[in-house]
């Protein structure tokens, strides 16, 4: 990954030098080619290309604002019930994430989307305990956090 | 039994990067528009006690083993040199030079001695803060 971001870069000077071209411009132009070379030589690599990981954190970002449109909609509907019938709670949540990185990636978008707080990180990394403001069902919360975050977090760093 | 700080040991990591930038870039912002040494120094000092708040006191000392007491002499004689060497050349205490010069990749800037005094300030408001914080800290 940083290799591939390296060798790019490498690449795009090596076309500046080539083309006496030492502006943005020509740094932008052989940044492109040095990335379709890479595409070209992509079985060589022994980590999938850098740019479909670029892909997946788009796909994130994406995901996460629509996430937060609608998990605030749900709030909305919540707070502005004539009845409060909600049920709040704690729960314990398994994740498949390992690096410290995707740990806080994970937690910051559960945090950030409404409704639901990390309040804690156990200390062997493997639960959070989030505390859900309507958690009615909390086996379909956790999937739905395993089904659009974690996932999408697992597609940015598998190798 | 210490609880389990990944989220605030992680973020504090990624946002020391961008205070310590801003902290450089105010600083040197401080001729022409807000900024200058004093808010500089507060900033990057920020930036270290996010550390310590985020660590504790002894790893960021194990990290960056400076002696902040010795940072604030040397920014104290900085600021006192700088303010002091006109009048070895028959100035009046205090009179700053300027010049413009041709710097390789920055072209043309102009260069201050007021720069250096300024930086005397940082490095006296980066000491005393951290000293503060440190010997505050390790009171047990």
């Amino acid at each position: 990954m940083a290799f591939q971001i390296l060798l790019n870069f490498s690449l795009a000077f090596l076309w500046m030098f080539l083309s006496a071209n030492y502006s943005a411009n020509g740094f932008l132009i052989g940044f492109i080619l040095g990335a379709i070379a890479l595409v070209i030589m992509r079985r060589f690599f022994k980590s999938r290309l850098y740019i479909g990981r670029v892909w997946a954190i788009i796909a994130l970002t994406f995901l996460f604002l629509k996430e937060l449109i609608l998990a605030n909609i749900a709030v909305l509907k919540v707070v502005l019930k004539p009845k409060l019938d909600m049920q709040p709670a704690f729960f314990k949540y398994e994740t498949a994430l390992t690096e410290e990185w995707e740990l806080t990636l994970l937690s910051s978008l559960i945090t950030l989307t409404p409704g639901t707080v990390v309040v804690h990180i156990s200390d062997d990394n493997k639960y959070l305990y989030v505390h859900a403001i309507d958690a009615a069902d909390i086996d379909e919360t956790i999937a739905s956090i395993r089904d659009s975050f974690e996932k999408a977090i697992l597609e940015v760093s598998r190798t | 039994m210490r609880t389990n700080n990944l989220i605030l040991q992680f973020t504090s990591k990624f946002v020391f990067f961008i205070i310590f930038f801003f902290a450089v870039h105010i600083f040197f912002a401080g001729h022409y528009t807000p900024g200058g040494g004093f808010v500089g120094g507060l900033l990057m000092s920020s930036a270290l006690v996010l550390l310590v708040i985020a660590y504790d006191l002894k790893t960021v000392q194990m990290i960056l083993p400076v002696n902040y007491m010795y940072m604030t002499a040397i920014g104290l004689i900085l600021a006192l040199g700088t303010a002091a060497f006109p009048m070895f050349v028959g100035k009046p205490f205090f009179t700053h030079f300027y010049d413009y010069f041709h710097l390789p990749l920055i072209g043309k800037t102009s260069l201050h001695t007021a720069a250096l005094f300024d930086l005397g300030v940082f490095l006296v408001v980066v000491g005393v803060t951290m000293t503060i914080i440190q010997t505050i800290g390790e009171d047990e």
